[in-house]
């Protein structure tokens, strides 16, 4: 286990301290990274809350709700991989990432098939398309490029995760990572929480509080 | 892996009810999407995404196992957050509706 305990550090204890340690200061920044759109987001729709009404209104409510429950069972996987690596069951583990990189992918899917809809309307990023020829409120055009903008970015750090994760999985097959030090797991896994905790904001922003018309 | 921290860490059994309780808090979020709520539509949809937060992070996350420095650093990141979105709600929330059609200063003075 010795070969496992990096050159700075005394004990394993204390390397897997500093990786977390590390790893939640890099959350804290992804926070305000997205907490600046989401400061944008609300001070848009103060500012122009019918355009936002039909922006959440032209949102296909099924979509955004398929993913999140796939974004939820998806976290319960990776948490569980975490879980079954501690108790030493490292095959188990194994399966589950690989079950949380599917439903990344199935996320990311079913993403680029509400973006396609979207470009079939006539619905496109910085208020571009046809469909704002018959919702001319500003706000609406608003309401789309941040939806854009902030779905987009909240993709790509699924893609970013599910890569994270598909290096973990590599490791824990070939035994790189195991039950005697499986805090890279743990570090990978809280990543991929994170981005569950987004998502658990966008939805109901993009799909569900169409709010109350002037 | 102290023994203590093991015994803080979620359970198998732990996960799951988490997981039920996320599932059953994003089904009652989607039934309200059409209980048209109005303006209390935020209140209930961002508050019920909070608590659905918070699971994740004491659960999943097991923020609370982690030690002070790790706790201290990342709440640090929400208090500024929180200080962000207050201080550009306090702006727009509280900004005049439309222009004024006279500037101020320039109104007609009235005497007598």
């Amino acid at each position: 286990m010795v070969e496992d305990v990096a050159e700075p550090f005394e004990s394993l204890a204390r390397q897997a301290h500093a990786a977390r340690l590390g790893m939640w200061i890099f959350l804290g920044t992804e926070v305000l990274l997205f907490g600046g759109l989401f400061a944008l987001y609300a001070a848009y729709r103060i500012e122009h809350p019918g355009g936002f009404a039909v922006g959440v209104e032209s949102n296909t409510v099924a979509w955004g709700s398929v993913n999140t429950g796939v974004l939820l069972v998806s976290s319960y996987a990776v948490a569980l991989a975490v879980h079954e690596l501690r108790r030493g069951k490292a095959r188990a583990s194994a399966w589950l990432i690989g079950a949380t990189l599917l439903l990344g992918c199935l996320f990311l899917a079913v993403k680029t098939g509400e973006y396609r809809e979207h470009f079939r309307e006539g619905i496109y990023p910085g208020g571009v398309g046809d469909f704002y020829r018959d919702h001319a409120d500003p706000g609406t055009r608003m309401f789309f490029t941040l939806y854009f903008c902030m779905t987009g970015l909240h993709a790509l750090h699924v893609l970013v995760g599910g890569g994270v994760l598909g290096f973990l999985l590599v490791k824990v097959r070939s035994g790189r990572i195991g039950p005697h030090a499986p805090h890279p797991l743990a570090i990978g896994a809280i990543y991929w929480h994170l981005v569950d905790v987004i998502w658990i904001f966008l939805w109901p922003l993009f799909y569900l509080i169409p709010g109350s018309r002037p | 892996v102290s023994a203590s921290t093991a015994a803080r860490e979620t359970s198998a059994r732990g996960l799951l009810l988490t997981l039920v309780a996320l599932l059953l808090l994003a089904g009652l979020s989607l039934a309200l999407r059409f209980a048209h709520l109005g303006g209390w539509g935020y209140a209930v949809g961002l508050g019920i995404a909070v608590v659905k937060a918070a699971l994740v992070g004491v659960f999943f996350m097991e923020i609370l196992v982690e030690k002070a420095a790790v706790r201290l650093a990342f709440a640090t990141c929400v208090v500024l957050l929180a200080l962000l979105l207050a201080l550009v709600l306090a702006d727009v929330v509280t900004r005049a509706g439309p222009p004024l059609e006279d500037p101020p200063g320039t109104e007609p003075r009235v005497r007598g």
